[in-house]
C-alpha cells in the first residue's frame, strides 16, 4: 500500500477515533513549514485531521510525547517507534489501554543530508524528492536524478529489522518485509570504520566529534528512552558533570546516556537526526544495541509482557553476581 | 591608494590574497566546514573556496564573542583566602570575514544587553577587538525572514565593510572609519565603475525578493502581551516542543549563560557557559525556575524576543536568520506562532 492510501486510511481511522470519543488526542505528522519536512501534529480537533500525512519524511519518534499528553491518545508509529512504545510499557511509563496505536508499515525514511551530499545542493534548493520503489528521484531545476535507496535512506532504516510495528491496534497498510541482510553492511559502515581504527585514532575521532557538542540536549530530549524526570547531568548535589561543553564532559554525558538507554534504544536514529552539529550518535547507540543482542540475546521493545532488560535476570546466568 | 569616498570592487580571485594581507594584523575568521557543520574558524591560509558553498553558519558568530564556554578566572585557596587569577586574554584583533547582515545585526542587539546597566568585560573586550566584513546574501534559505525585521540580505548597518556579489567580483562598500582604513591599506581593490554599482543594486533587489518568509511585526508586542496569560494557547503551541537548547543556543541574539565552578583540591576555575530558558534547570542555582511547565518556558522565549526586549531596548531581539526554524528537530516554527497569535476576541477565559 502506498503512502497516499495509508494517509487516507489514517485520516479515516483518526477521525473515527476522535468522533467516537475513543481517544482525546491524536499524535501524528503534518507537513512541516520547510520543504521535505514533517512536524508533529498533536490535536483533539477533528478539523485538523485532514492535515495528517504519511510520507518518507515522517522522521520523529512520536512516542516521546506520550507521557506529556493526558487521557487516551491515538498515535502514529513506524516499526522502531512502536518498539519504543513497547519499551515504555515494559517500564510502566504508560498504560496500554490509554493508547490506540496507528501503525505505519515503514519502507524507510529519506536522509536529506545524504541527498544534499549527492546532488551538491541544500534541501531548500531542490524542487522535489520522491520515493519510487527501490529508487529515490530528486528533481533539481527540472532535471531528474535517480538514486538507489541504499544511497539515500537513513543508515538505521537500511538496517531495520522490524519495519512493521510490533504492537498496534490499527495497521495502516500491508506489513513491510524487512530487507534482511541486504543493506546491513551500508547500515553499519560507519561503525565498522570506527571499529577498524586503531584505538588512538578512534579516541581522536570522538574527541573531535564531541568538541563540537554544544550540550543542547536535543539528543536526550528527542529520545523516548530518556524519560528520567531529572537527568543525572542536571543533578547539582552531587554534580556529576559540569554544564560546561568541554569535549571530555560532552563525551562522558553521551557515554552515560548511552548506558542509560541500553535495552530501551530501538535504533530509531532520532538522536543523530536531532543533533545540530552532526555528531554520529547512532554509532554509539547501535553498537550498544548490537552488544545487547549478542551478549544477552535481547532486542528492545519486542514484548510488552517481559521485564525490562536492565531489571531482569535469570538464575541460570553464568555471571555469579546476579544470583 | 583609492580615495576613501569612492566605491571599489575586488575580484573574487583576489579574496584569498586579501585575507592573507589581513592575517598579518588580524586573526582572520571565515566560514569553515567541520564534518559538514559550518562554523567560524581561523582561516587556513589556503584559499577562499568557502565562497562557493557558504550560505550561513550553523553556529552563529555570537559564539566568537560569547563562547559556548569560557574561563572567567582561576582561583587558588591560600590558607584563609582565595587568590584570583584572571585569564590571559589576547590583544590581537579578530576579523570576521563574510558575516551575514542578520548576524551582524544580532551583535548590535547583544551589545545593548552587555553594555546596559552592567558592562560585561568579557564580551565587550572581544567586541572591541572585532572587525566585521559583511557579505550580502545572494541565496537566502527558505527559513530566512530578515526582511520582516527592518533588515535585508544586504543590510550594511552593522558591519565595517560590506561586500555584494556582482558576478566575478564583489562591490566593496566602506561603512565605518575602521573599514575605511582597512580598504585604504590594500592595493587589491579597484575603483568600481557605474555599471558595477548598477549590478550591485540589481543583485540586492533580487536577493531581497528571494526572502519569501514574511511575518507582520507591526503590533506584535501588543498582541503578545495581550495573549500572555492565555494558558490554553501557549499549551497548545508548546505541545510539540521538546525543550532542548537548539533554538536558544544557536540563536544569534540569545545570551543567557550559567556560571559554574570546578574545584580540584585547592584550586579551580570559574566558567560561564551558554544556558537556555528552555531548560527546566534554568535559574535553579540562585532560586527556583519559576517556569516549571514547558509552555511557560516557551512563552518566555517568544515574549523575551518580541515583547520584553522591545520594551527594554526598542528593538525586537530576532533578526530573522531562521536558524531556530531550520535546526529545530521538530520543526517548531516561530513565524507560524507569531502569525497566528489569538486576537482579543479569540482569547480563552481561563487564565494561568
Amino acid at each position: 500500500m502506498n503512502h497516499k492510501e495509508m494517509e487516507k486510511k489514517l485520516r479515516r481511522e483518526a477521525r473515527a477515533l476522535l468522533e467516537q470519543g475513543k481517544v482525546g488526542y491524536i499524535i501524528g505528522f503534518e507537513a512541516g513549514s520547510l520543504k521535505f519536512t514533517t512536524t508533529p501534529l498533536i490535536t483533539s480537533d477533528t478539523g485538523d485531521i485532514s492535515r495528517l500525512v504519511v510520507n518518507p519524511f515522517i522522521a520523529n519518534n512520536l512516542s516521546v510525547y506520550l507521557a506529556g499528553v493526558k487521557g487516551r491518545v491515538g498515535i502514529v508509529v513506524k516499526g522502531c517507534d512502536s518498539r519504543s512504545i513497547v519499551s515504555l510499557l515494559q517500564d510502566n511509563k504508560i498504560a496500554r489501554e490509554d493508547i490506540v496505536i496507528l501503525g505505519v508499515p515503514c519502507s524507510g525514511l529519506i536522509d536529506l543530508g545524504k541527498v544534499e551530499e549527492l546532488v551538491g545542493k541544500e534541501r531548500d534548493e531542490l524542487d522535489d524528492i520522491a520515493r519510487d520503489g527501490d529508487r529515490v528521484v530528486v528533481t533539481d531545476n527540472g532535471n531528474n536524478s535517480e538514486f538507489p535507496i541504499h544511497e539515500v535512506l537513513y543508515d538505521n532504516c537500511l538496517g531495520c529489522e522490524f519495519p512493521t510495528p510490533q504492537e498496534y491496534d490499527i495497521l495502516l497498510g500491508e506489513p513491510t518485509l524487512p530487507a534482511g541482510d541486504r543493506y546491513q553492511a551500508v547500515s553499519l559502515m560507519k561503525i565498522k570504520q570506527l571499529k577498524d581504527m586503531p584505538a588512538q585514532q578512534r579516541w581522536e575521532f570522538w574527541r573531535n566529534e564531541f568538541d563540537r557538542c554544544i550540550r543542547c540536549y536535543a539528543c536526550r530530549n528527542i529520545c523516548p528512552a530518556c524519560f528520567c524526570q531529572r537527568c543525572f547531568v542536571e543533578e547539582s548535589e552531587p554534580q556529576w558533570l559540569l554544564p560546561v561543553p568541554r569535549w571530555q564532559d560532552n563525551l562522558m554525558f553521551q557515554v552515560i546516556r548511552n548506558i542509560h538507554v541500553a535495552g530501551r534504544c530501538t535504533d530509531c536514529g532520532g538522536c543523530e537526526r536531532a543533533c545540530p552539529v552532526n555528531i554520529p550518535l547512532r554509532s554509539l547507540t547501535r553498537e550498544m544495541y548490537g552488544i545487547i543482542a549478542e551478549l544477552f540475546h535481547y532486542k528492545p521493545g519486542m514484548d510488552k509482557d517481559t521485564a525490562p532488560f536492565l531489571a531482569a535476570y535469570e538464575a541460570t546466568d553464568t555471571e555469579d553476581f546476579v544470583r | 591608494m583609492i580615495p576613501a569616498t569612492e566605491k571599489v570592487k575586488i575580484n573574487k580571485k583576489d579574496v584569498a590574497k586579501l585575507l592573507g594581507e589581513w592575517s598579518g594584523e588580524f586573526t582572520v575568521l571565515v566560514p569553515s566546514r567541520d564534518e559538514g557543520v559550518v562554523k567560524w574558524a581561523r582561516w587556513d591560509g589556503e584559499d577562499a573556496s568557502f565562497l562557493d558553498w557558504y550560505r550561513n553558519t550553523i553556529v552563529p558568530p555570537k559564539a566568537i564573542f560569547l563562547p559556548p564556554m569560557e574561563e572567567m578566572f582561576g582561583f587558588q585557596k591560600d590558607k584563609a583566602s582565595y587568590r584570583i587569577e584572571l585569564p590571559v586574554s589576547s590583544e590581537r584583533k579578530q576579523l570576521i570575514f563574510g558575516i551575514r547582515p542578520c548576524d551582524a545585526k544580532a551583535l548590535a542587539i547583544l551589545d545593548m544587553n552587555f553594555s546596559d546597566a552592567y558592562e560585561d568585560p568579557y564580551y565587550l573586550a572581544k567586541r572591541k577587538r572585532g572587525v566585521l566584513i559583511g557579505l550580502g546574501c545572494a541565496n537566502p534559505y527558505d527559513s530566512c525572514f530578515c526582511t520582516s525585521l527592518d533588515s535585508s540580505p544586504n543590510d550594511a548597518t552593522n558591519v565595517d565593510v560590506m561586500l555584494t556579489d556582482i558576478g566575478d567580483e564583489f562591490l566593496v562598500e566602506v561603512i565605518t572609519n575602521q573599514g575605511r582604513e582597512l580598504v585604504a591599506k590594500t592595493s587589491l581593490v579597484q575603483v568600481a565603475a557605474e555599471t558595477d554599482e548598477v549590478r550591485a543594486e540589481e543583485a540586492k533587489e533580487a536577493a531581497y525578493g528571494r526572502v519569501a518568509r514574511k511575518i507582520d511585526t507591526g503590533s506584535i508586542k501588543e498582541k503578545l502581551l495581550s495573549c500572555f496569560e492565555d494558558k490554553d494557547y501557549w499549551e497548545e503551541v508548546a505541545a510539540k516542543c521538546i525543550s532542548c537548547g537548539i533554538c536558544t543556543f544557536l540563536c544569534p541574539t540569545c545570551y543567557c549563560f550559567d556560571i559554574s565552578d570546578e574545584l580540584v583540591k585547592n584550586q579551580g576555575e570559574r566558567f560561564r557557559s551558554w544556558d537556555s530558558c528552555a531548560f527546566p534547570l534554568y535559574t535553579k542555582m540562585p532560586m527556583e525556575n519559576p517556569r516549571q511547565q514547558k509552555w511557560r518556558r516557551l512563552r518566555q522565549k517568544v515574549c523575551h524576543k518580541y515583547g520584553f526586549y522591545p520594551i527594554n531596548f526598542e528593538v525586537i531581539a530576532c533578526t530573522g536568520c531562521g536558524r531556530c526554524i531550520r535546526l529545530c528537530p521538530v520543526n517548531w516554527d516561530i513565524t507560524q506562532i507569531l502569525g497566528n497569535l489569538p486576537t482579543k476576541e479569540q482569547l480563552t477565559p481561563e487564565k494561568c
